[in-house]
């Protein structure tokens, strides 16, 4: 149940978003004396389900170990219900020491309107271990103001039993191969695609791909940082391919009432062929003992080689921590959440939980081979797109949603997709 | 002095009620109209843009109210239609005199009981296309073609909102009208029994009529309940799929928690209470134009 | 009497009536009963070997699962402390308020009344952003009172409503006698009235209780921290957590509805009657 998460192009150093202003940086008056007794609260979604729930955990226990003067809190809140809660907290100013946020327009707003505590000051103290790339999403005209922890792609993940089933024992390298092979699932009775309509993120996690390898990345990026209009052909006929594919039943048809949770639990089950979703999902996987060997990750094929090519990814750099402006002990917090920024990551990386935003350290042989493919696409990749839900202000960003579902359930062409957003998105 | 004390006393009698009703239901509305007029995201400065967000809400594609509206009168028209002839019906049977209707009035009750959350939530597990009750059954009496992903499809998510809504509150209903059927004097029944009248010519022409002004009552409250759904809707469907099952509650709620936008939301409020107002005034004169 | 069921007829019409209620009845109990039997079983036996039946092997962990990571208990007492105040709170104003309606002779009692009644049509989602905005301001959120003010502000017209029913039942020559020994408005209201009003009470807190008991919308957003938060809230938290594993959810929503449901089997007389009371009063 994680809202997607975005690189702003941190290889490719694509920073296109028009970031707002920084509004007036809220006066801090942080800074408790050491030796003090101070008491730090924080909110994140890492509940009990979230595979992200273990790091939280052993990080929180090493930062209580080391600073016991500090009386550190934490509360985790179910995904949806979380958002609405950050965001009712930010504008009655009752927001905790430390937040987790989305980076990009979602953290921008609080941004805007004053509400975070810019962390340029404390970053210099841990500028060797986080590189300044990996901040690009949470810089809103050129300050500081999130702590990354982990990041991740669109991985497309293959159940290898199933494939094996009709053949393959690779995931297929070209597009027509790779309906050849969905052709064949199809025709052993194997569903080809899982996919949460219930949570309209999931869809986007295809249909992004389905764009940007048959319109190119950079046009795909131009489109969410509202540099370029929507009404571009290239995009509408990338939808109608999408669109062939729900039409051809490769996408399982119970999968539009249902969770993700759920689904990603039938791909487990091995229901599904392949899971396109975020590479968080890795350190699930990678947990269960039996399902754990058959499963491979690789990249969504290129479907128009004149535009795209492979290296050009969804995704981007994670979850971001940020300290509340209002807070008491604003300075403490910015230090406390870059050290536990660290240690999250750190651990969220052993785990499987995605790619370290901060310079790996320790041992990290032991990471497992599932998030190491991934961690070698990456290294491979070209241009990383954003995120569109994540991108784009939150209105437009719930327009641009709306019509993706309006794509998957068939009730627009690509035409009238981009019509319709080029008239909705303002 | 007299007078004084009088006003006094009433003063103070009214006062908790009055600040209780003021500041959270009227005040709000006022501030609601003010806003409406706003283009406003909750935490900043709002600009005034006078009736634009009255015009948006019917012209952008991607907001659905008039999907919502349409959903809502869906609701209410089964409410109306299905619920309340239902509850009727098992409401004038239970009035005459048959054993066990205790038993059974109890067991009508209880869903009324049960908080809307747990009944969407087992609800969702009925309808599950893979596991739940309702698949299985329709397997195992060789129905398979009738399966669906209940909640997930366009034809069938807004049936699965309203038939646990209906079925929710039929008790409720019926036991409200239960107690109109309760008061029709015996002497009356016995009377027109006496002069031949079968039993549901008496419930037609005798009962009916005496509890006509719970009927309304049962009336107004189905059908602005209608208009207010929310629970339901967002468990079982999420307003899905394809917002084909949004309702203006749930909308309310996307403009102000995903698409920050205050202002657009307080509209949908002065919308939804003018509908209410609206539906209420039309039903309780339609049913005075009846009565005589 | 008897003669009179009897003319009515055959004995194959009553076998239908009974079929018909039977069958409405089995309708209304069976999720219950399905509820509770798969808060027993493993996914096993609900997804595959024994969907309906009852549980092959009872499995109270799903229990102790649910109390664990649900803290059921907690919410189940947040709600009935926030629906015990808010109940207490617009009985009292409408008791009061229904007194200067009903008792005193003024101008504008009708009119007062009326404007109460608005109250009954408005829809609870309509305040919630100004109201929202202002609890905030004030930093009023995450508190119990967050909560029962409003509950108790939008059980009121209704409270007010079904008073008003009872209370021109009570005679007025009591208020005369009161008068002339000696007693003010409010040595009445406090002396004779209230104590009077006892059935009221039963039924305006029936009728309130339904409304807060089941609300979301408001206590999805205005409590943030799970110690205040209430069962609506807890039990979508809960199963937000357990999506794949149903028998810790459906542990949950017994612990969630069981309670209420046992009380009712109890009382079930007396709140069909006061129920029925509101329906004639009101």
């Amino acid at each position: 149940m994680k809202m997607k998460r975005l690189f702003g192009g941190a290889l490719a150093g694509i920073m296109a978003i028009a970031m707002v202003g920084c509004g007036k940086p809220a006066a801090n008056n942080g800074g408790a004396a050491s030796g003090e007794k101070i008491s730090l609260n924080m909110w994140c979604i890492a509940t009990e389900s979230d595979s992200n729930r273990k790091s939280y955990e052993k990080a929180i226990a090493d930062m209580q170990a080391k600073y016991p003067d500090i009386n550190f809190t934490w509360e985790a809140f179910e995904n949806q219900s979380y958002k609405t809660k950050i965001k009712a907290a930010v504008s009655a100013n009752e927001m905790p020491d430390i937040f987790f946020t989305w980076s990009c327009a979602f953290l921008g707003d609080f941004v805007d309107a004053g509400k975070v505590y810019c962390l340029d000051e404390v970053y210099e103290k841990y500028k060797d271990e986080l590189p300044e790339k990996m901040l690009a999403n949470t810089t809103y005209n050129g300050k500081h103001y999130g702590v990354p922890t982990t990041m991740n792609i669109v991985g497309l993940f293959a159940n290898m039993d199933l494939l094996g089933q009709v053949g393959y024992t690779e995931i297929p390298g070209t597009y027509d191969e790779f309906i050849e092979c969905c052709d064949k699932l199809k025709e052993a009775g194997i569903i080809p695609f899982g996919c949460a309509g219930k949570e309209t993120w999931c869809v986007t996690e295809y249909l992004e791909s389905v764009i940007e390898k048959s319109a190119g990345a950079d046009t795909l990026n131009a489109i969410f940082a509202g540099e370029a209009t929507w009404n571009n052909q290239d995009v509408a006929d990338a939808v109608d391919t999408f669109q062939s594919l729900v039409n051809n039943g490769y996408f399982d048809p119970s999968g539009v009432g249902l969770t993700n949770d759920e689904v990603k639990n039938n791909f487990m089950a091995g229901k599904y062929a392949f899971y396109m979703n975020g590479t968080w999902n890795c350190a699930d996987f990678a947990a269960n003992e039996e399902f754990f060997p058959k499963v491979k990750v690789g990249e969504f094929p290129v479907i128009n080689a004149d535009k795209s090519k492979l290296g050009q990814l969804i995704g981007g750099p994670s979850d971001t921590l940020a300290v509340a402006a209002s807070s008491p002990n604003a300075a403490a917090a910015a230090d406390y959440a870059m050290e536990l920024g660290k240690l999250i990551c750190h651990y969220g990386y052993l785990d499987g939980c995605g790619l370290p935003a901060w310079t790996p350290y320790g041992d990290t042989s032991s990471v497992n081979g599932l998030t190491q493919s991934v961690a070698k696409i990456v290294a491979d990749s070209d241009t990383m797109v954003l995120f569109g839900d994540t991108a784009m202000a939150a209105d437009s960003a719930a327009t641009y949603l709306s019509y993706v579902d309006q794509v998957y359930g068939c009730l627009l062409d690509g035409d009238q997709f981009i019509a319709g957003l080029a008239n909705d998105i303002k | 002095m007299k007078k004084f004390k009088k006003g006094f006393a009433i003063v103070v009698f009214l006062l908790p009620g009055l600040f209780l009703f003021i500041s959270i239901l009227i005040a709000p509305i006022a501030v609601s109209l003010f806003r409406s007029l706003y283009d406003w995201n909750g935490f900043s400065e709002g600009t005034f843009i006078g009736f634009q967000n009255y015009v948006e809400l019917f012209t952008n594609g991607s907001i659905k109210f008039m999907t919502s509206l349409k959903n809502s009168l869906i609701l209410a028209a089964f409410s109306v239609f299905v619920q309340l002839p239902l509850a009727l019906f098992l409401a004038l049977l239970l009035g005459r005199k048959i054993g066990g209707d205790r038993v059974f009035l109890s067991i009508y009750f209880m869903p009324v009981l049960i908080s809307t959350v747990v009944i969407g939530q087992l609800w969702l597990k009925i309808y599950n296309p893979d596991y739940g009750v309702l698949n299985r059954f329709l397997d195992l009496v060789h129905l398979g073609q009738f399966k669906h992903v209940w909640v997930g499809e366009v034809g069938t998510a807004l049936g699965s909102v309203i038939v646990p809504t209906i079925w929710q509150y039929v008790g409720y209903h019926m036991l409200l009208m239960y107690a109109g059927v309760k008061g029709v004097s015996t002497d009356l029944r016995e009377a027109a029994m006496l002069d031949g009248a079968s039993k549901w010519q008496v419930d037609r022409y005798i009962v009916i009529p005496v509890i006509k002004p719970i009927i309304k009552v049962s009336v107004i409250f189905a059908v602005t309940g209608s208009l207010k759904t929310y629970d339901l809707v967002r468990i079982l469907t999420e307003g899905g799929p394809y917002q084909s099952t949004e309702v203006p509650s749930t909308l309310l709620e996307n403009m102000l928690f995903i698409r920050n936008r205050y202002g657009m939301g307080s509209t949908i409020s002065v919308m939804l209470i003018a509908l209410c107002f609206a539906f209420a005034l039309l039903i309780s004169a339609a049913f005075k134009e009846r009565e005589y | 009497m008897e003669s009179v069921t009897d003319k009515g007829p055959k004995p194959v019409a009553k076998v239908f009536t009974y079929i018909f209620l039977g069958f409405w009845a089995f309708v209304n109990i069976f999720p219950i009963y399905f509820m509770f039997t798969f808060s027993l079983k493993n996914n096993d036996e609900i997804f595959g070997s024994n969907v309906i039946g009852l549980p092959k092997q009872w499995i109270w962990s799903n229990y102790a699962a649910a109390m664990k990571t649900g803290n059921m208990w907690l919410y189940f007492l947040n709600s009935i402390i926030v629906t015990v105040a808010a109940i207490f709170i617009s009985t009292m104003a409408a008791m009061m308020a229904t007194y200067a309606i009903n008792r005193i002779r003024w101008k504008f009692s009708k009119l007062t009344n009326a404007f109460f009644m608005l109250g009954l049509t408005i829809p609870l989602q309509a305040s919630i952003v100004p109201v929202y905005v202002v609890l905030s301001n004030i930093h009023w959120l995450n508190k119990y009172t967050t909560l029962i003010i409003p509950y108790a502000a939008f059980s009121l017209s209704m409270a007010i409503l079904i008073s008003s029913g009872f209370m021109v039942d009570i005679p007025s020559a009591l208020d005369e006698a009161a008068k002339i020994d000696g007693c003010g408005y409010f040595g009445t209201f406090f002396k004779i009235i209230l104590p009077l009003m006892k059935p009221a009470v039963s039924t305006v807190g029936i009728y309130s209780f339904l409304q807060c008991w089941n609300e979301f919308m408001f206590a999805n957003v205005f409590i943030s921290d799970s110690v205040h938060r209430t069962l609506p809230v807890g039990i979508k938290a809960l199963s937000g957590q357990h999506t794949t594993n149903w028998g810790p959810i459906g542990a949950a929503l017994v612990i969630a509805t069981f309670p209420t449901l046992i009380a009712y089997i109890f009382l079930s007389r007396k709140i069909q009657a006061s129920f029925i009371a509101g329906a004639v009063k009101g």
